[in-house]
């Protein structure tokens, strides 16, 4: 049904710069993607905050609901800086966030969603040459959410800033999973130890593409426009 | 900005786009040309389309009769003009005079021939908008004088046939009798002169059906008066009703006000010409709903399939009929109708479905809606007496409505929430008002009985509508009201309100919107301070201060989950020598180890995350010691984040997918022990609140998701190896095949075990969801039919199910709000979980409902009414 308006859940230009897949088997990923690229945020959104409007596009009654979120770093200051990943469990639930969410606004500023290929350990972090992400390298206006041009925060927001500061400190460049799908506990303990071997199933996938996932990630924002 | 940096991919793709538009074929361009009708001035635009059409119609028909079923399938608001066209399309062209003689049907003909292919096809889907929106189509084509009157009465028998069927289900039968009921209210005064009987007919089916599902009215009414069975409602309507009220409005006249309920472009034209014949509809069977067996069932023996939108659908009145249409008037039913199609139809682009809306007047009649202020005054229309109505108030009304539709809105309630934030967007000044009247207008019903769900939905509305325009609402009105009782729902939803702003903002921020009154401490509305973790033996006085400390150092030195699990067990020795008195000391170290484990990751969502990842060996030990156990871990979340309930549904969410807690657990701990954060204490009476119920839902969705993923992957799994087995089979039966028949029978490979895991799994994850289910149906007899012994019964559960005590609400204390709300939330989980219920209805029913047989207690009725309302027991 979209003989008449586009949808607004269709993939945009947004890309990966990074990513080493062709176009191709990018809109294959993209197909079936359940996780998305958030931008435009203030740098003082919370994760709770995220939540508490994703949410709103879950759907825990067909399994699905919000896996985890990613928020996005500062590679210097480990501070947050504009953006994050939001991953559910299922490709419908980004859909419709793609249609009910993007484009309205969370914590006072019209927010951006993307579907996205996939989060892999590294892309949390900002690639602009000051460690933020590339748009605020560029960006010529002054934007209270996104650290003004100066240190000029609103007054309202300084303690909302220092708990921000503080918060990441710790960040390592490791992403919980945020819980698989259901397993029987009492099976068998030779399918146990299988499955603990694996489990869970996201890390051990990140582990093996750790390597490149480095190399190929870089800042999600490159290549918008 | 960076934002207009030309990169090489932009540009390519806008290469490709151009490229797309220049090589459009003929019958792209024809199909485009049939979709934009009418996009500047319609009744200017038909002729020419309908020459457009004529020039390129060789071997072009299945393109044009596509484009007309785009255009009346995706553009309701279109379809009279549409049927002008066609009726245009029967005409000879000019200097075509003699070529009907040579018996070559005409194009508007061939079009409807090809037409009528993907109506069979829609049908065929049970693809019921689309297969309503072609009959609307015909009628005005009925009316045009295009379809034989005779045809399209027999295709509006075969829907109502369908309210014949032994064991309709309910979503069925709604959908086939607005079917006929609408293509009746279009067509009915030509089918009407064809044949009064049939007519009366149609309506007299629809008048036994609508009978016939009376009582499955209550469980869904938007207004909830527990002493009365309401047949109908001040201030909302449900749907099939309103067609059928109108249905008889209109034939007490002969149908004589569908002139002015929808637009007849084509009413003036000339009769077909000669030589043509009308076209005969071709009669229809409406096929049976397909129900997939896939011979999963749960443990009862009972289908386990899912099915929805099985109830009444009831729309919520905000405003007089002299402001927005009334439902059960001609006029008013075919707008409202109208504009819920646009709301529907449009849900994949929010924007587009806003534009679209507050564009529709144009395609009404003149003096349907009030002029746009500033409109000259020359341009405008006589206002229509009984219409002229107010367009902005109507979409509210229209968008809210499908918003509160119980038991649950079509799309997610974020849908609606956007829609109106980008109406809002597109015409502040005039949508704005209408905005504020209508949180007015729910808020005072509020006192009224408006139902707990609707009302829930109402402050989810309310503050992300709230969070997309800067806060701006005018509290001050509502400041009186903290002189009501604080459970009473007027202060429920100021409370509620806050709490949803909070989280989609920050304290301060909100803090700053509300004036004195809503902040004082008094009022229960603000919290004191910013929803931060409160971690109990933070306080060096707490005896187990010190034990803590040593867990907390551990946790923050990343220790393995073996040593700090060794350290629990010293501990436990160590409290339970030292402690005086009767210390539970599993108790406490449950809660030490959980609270500590919080405390490392309350930093944000993420930290939370990783913090049990890494400990989820200690979590598994904490939560092996049965009921008792994974009570005291949800008890310790909730002590925890006693000033933050989100985090308490996020924690708990996240315990049960981490497998820590099943669903039950969840179930059973928020009846006995309940947030109880707006009771202030779990002593009381027990009661369900609103924020008990999101626990609650998170559960039981839980419960439910798991059995989906389940069944979608034992189907899938079976699937493929049917496919793998019948490859083999074709493969290997070449020589001896009579032999091999039979043998392969024998000698079929066994399951595979992934097969029997799933098979295993999606059985043992159904009782889990039965278990869910009957703990939360307990529960609700707990609170609202107890045992005068029972500790925590609520006196008032009986009582404020009386007609009098309903009356004499305004003297109500908390105690018969929160029985009240209760009573909500029980008749909210029969009809919202329903067809999962359904599944159960005889297991369940005979273990908790058993013991009120032949009771004549007023609770005790009510809940068993209400179960088999839900269940199916009484239609």
């Amino acid at each position: 049904m979209a003989h008449v308006v586009q949808s607004l859940d269709q993939p945009s230009n947004y890309k990966d710069s990074q990513a080493r897949v062709d176009r191709q088997k990018q809109n294959e990923m993209l197909a079936k993607s359940s996780t998305l690229y958030v931008g435009n945020l203030s740098f003082y959104t919370t994760e709770e905050q995220i939540y508490e409007l994703f949410t709103k596009c879950g759907s825990p009654e067909d399994g699905g609901g919000v896996k985890r979120i990613i928020m996005g770093l500062d590679r210097n200051t480990r501070t947050p800086c504009g953006f994050c990943f939001v991953e559910y469990y299922t490709h419908a639930e980004a859909l419709a966030t793609m249609r009910y969410i993007s484009g309205t606004k969370l914590d006072e500023r019209i927010i951006r969603c993307d579907l996205d290929l996939g989060y892999k350990d590294g892309r949390q972090f900002g690639r602009g040459r000051s460690g933020g992400q590339v748009r605020d390298e560029h960006r010529q206006d002054y934007d209270p959410g996104r650290g003004g041009w100066g240190a000029q925060a609103q007054r309202a927001e300084i303690e909302r800033r220092r708990e921000v500061e503080e918060r990441y400190a710790d960040a390592n460049g490791m992403a919980a999973g945020g819980g698989g799908d259901w397993k029987e506990i009492n099976a068998p303990p030779a399918e146990q130890t299988l499955k603990r071997g694996r489990s869970p199933e996201d890390e051990g996938g990140d582990t093996r593409q750790g390597q490149r996932a480095r190399m190929d990630d870089l800042d999600p924002d490159a290549d918008r426009m | 900005m960076s934002y207009e940096r030309p990169y090489n991919n932009r540009r390519r793709n806008r290469d490709d786009y151009e490229r797309r538009e220049a090589y459009e074929t003929p019958e792209q361009k024809i199909r485009t040309a049939i979709i934009r009708l009418g996009e500047v001035d319609v009744i200017q635009e038909i002729p020419r389309v309908a020459k457009q059409i004529r020039e390129q119609a060789v071997g072009s028909v299945p393109a044009i009769s596509e484009g007309f079923r785009i255009g009346v399938t995706e553009q309701p608001y279109k379809i009279p003009y549409y049927a002008n066209l066609l009726r245009l399309l029967h005409d000879h062209a000019d200097g075509e005079q003699e070529s009907s003689t040579s018996g070559s049907p005409s194009l508007g003909k061939q079009i409807l021939e090809d037409f009528w292919k993907g109506f069979q096809a829609f049908l065929d889907k049970l693809s019921w908008r689309e297969t309503r929106l072609c009959i609307h189509f015909f009628a005005h084509l009925t009316m045009a004088k295009v379809i034989s009157v005779q045809s399209m009465l027999n295709l509006l028998q075969s829907f109502v046939a369908v309210l014949d069927e032994f064991g309709v289900s309910h979503g069925r039968a709604k959908r086939a009798g607005l079917c006929a009921a609408e293509g009746l209210m279009i067509a009915g005064k030509t089918l009407k002169e064809a044949s009064v009987t049939d007519v009366i007919d149609i309506i007299n089916a629809i008048q036994i059906y609508v009978e016939s599902a009376a009582s499955s009215k209550r469980l869904v009414q938007p207004v909830a008066q527990f002493h009365a069975e309401l047949d109908s409602l001040e201030n909302a309507d449900e749907l099939l009703e309103s067609a059928l009220a109108v249905l008889k409005a209109l034939n007490s006249t002969d149908f004589a006000e569908s002139v002015n309920s929808y637009p007849q472009p084509y009413v003036d034209l000339p009769d077909l010409p000669d030589g043509a014949a009308v076209f005969e509809l071709p009669s229809v069977l409406v096929p049976p709903e397909i129900i997939e067996l896939d011979g999963l069932s749960a443990d009862t023996g009972e289908e386990a399939q899912v099915k929805k939108e099985e109830w009444p659908e009831y729309y919520i009145r905000l405003f007089d009929n002299e402001v927005t249409p009334d439902p059960v008037s001609a006029a008013g039913y075919a707008v409202r109708s109208a504009l819920l199609d646009i709301v529907e139809i449009f849900e994949v682009n929010r924007k587009e479905c806003a534009r679209l809306l507050l564009e529709y007047p144009k395609w009404t009649l003149p003096g349907t809606f009030k002029p746009r202020p500033g409109a000259p005054v020359d341009l405008q229309p006589e206002p229509v007496p009984g219409k002229n109505w107010q367009l902005e108030s109507t979409l509210m009304e229209i968008v809210l409505g499908a918003l509160f539709v119980l038991p649950e809105s079509t799309y997610k309630a974020i849908y609606y929430i956007g829609l109106i934030t980008e109406i809002c967007k597109l015409s502040p000044s005039t949508v704005g008002p209408a905005v504020g009247k209508s949180i007015r207008k729910l808020y005072a019903s509020l006192a009224d009985g408006l139902d707990v769900e609707v009302s829930r939905r109402f402050a989810e509305w309310f503050a992300i509508h709230m969070s997309n325009f800067g806060f701006q609402w005018v509290w001050k009105e509502w400041v009186p009201d903290l002189s009501l009782a604080q459970q009473h729902p007027k202060r429920g939803f100021a409370r509620r309100a806050v709490e949803f702003e909070i989280r989609l903002a920050y304290h301060e921020r909100i803090a700053k919107t509300l004036p004195e009154a809503f902040q004082a401490e008094g009022a229960h509305v603000l919290p004191e301070h910013a929803p931060g973790p409160d971690f109990e033996y933070d306080e060096p006085s707490n005896p187990h201060h010190n034990a803590a400390q040593s867990v907390l150092n551990l946790f923050k030195g990343r220790a393995k989950a073996e040593d700090v699990l060794a350290h629990l067990e010293s501990l436990k020795t160590t409290i339970g020598e030292t402690a005086d008195g009767d210390v539970n000391v599993d108790a406490v170290i449950r809660s030490v180890a959980v609270q500590s484990l919080l405390n490392i990751g309350s930093r944000s969502f993420s930290h939370f995350l990783n913090a049990i990842e890494r400990y989820l060996p200690v979590l598994r030990s904490l939560a092996t010691g049965g009921l008792e156990a994974k009570t005291d871990i949800l008890t310790a979340v909730s002590l925890f984040w006693n000033r933050n309930r989100q985090m308490i549904a996020i924690v708990f969410d996240k315990l049960m997918q981490y497998q820590i807690v099943d669903p039950t657990d969840v179930v059973g701990w928020t009846f006995t022990n309940g947030v109880g954060n707006e009771r202030g204490d779990s002593e009381g009476p027990s009661a369900i609140n609103a924020h008990d119920w999101d626990l609650l839902k998170g559960a039981l969705d839980k419960a439910n998701g798991r059995v989906l993923v389940a069944r979608k992957k034992v189907t899938a799994l079976r699937k493929e190896e049917d496919d793998t087995r019948a490859r083999a089979k074709a493969s290997g039966g070449d020589v001896t095949s009579m032999e091999v028949d039979t043998e392969t029978k024998l000698d079929e490979p066994p399951e595979s075990a992934a097969l029997t895991t799933a098979v295993k799994a999606f059985t043992s994850l159904t009782s889990q969801q039965k278990t869910a289910l009957a703990r939360a149906l307990d529960g609700f007899i707990a609170c609202l039919a107890p045992l005068s012994s029972d500790r925590r019964a609520n006196p008032h559960a009986h009582e404020v199910l009386t007609e009098k005590a309903w009356h004499n609400r305004a003297n109500w204390s908390d105690e018969e709000w929160n029985a009240w709300e209760t009573w909500g939330w029980y008749r909210h989980f029969c009809r919202a979980y329903s067809p999962y219920l359904r599944n159960y209805s005889t297991t369940l029913g005979t273990v908790s409902l058993k013991k009120f047989e032949g009771s004549t207690d007023p609770a005790a009725l009510q809940i068993m009414k209400l179960w088999s309302v839900a269940t199916g027991e009484e239609a």
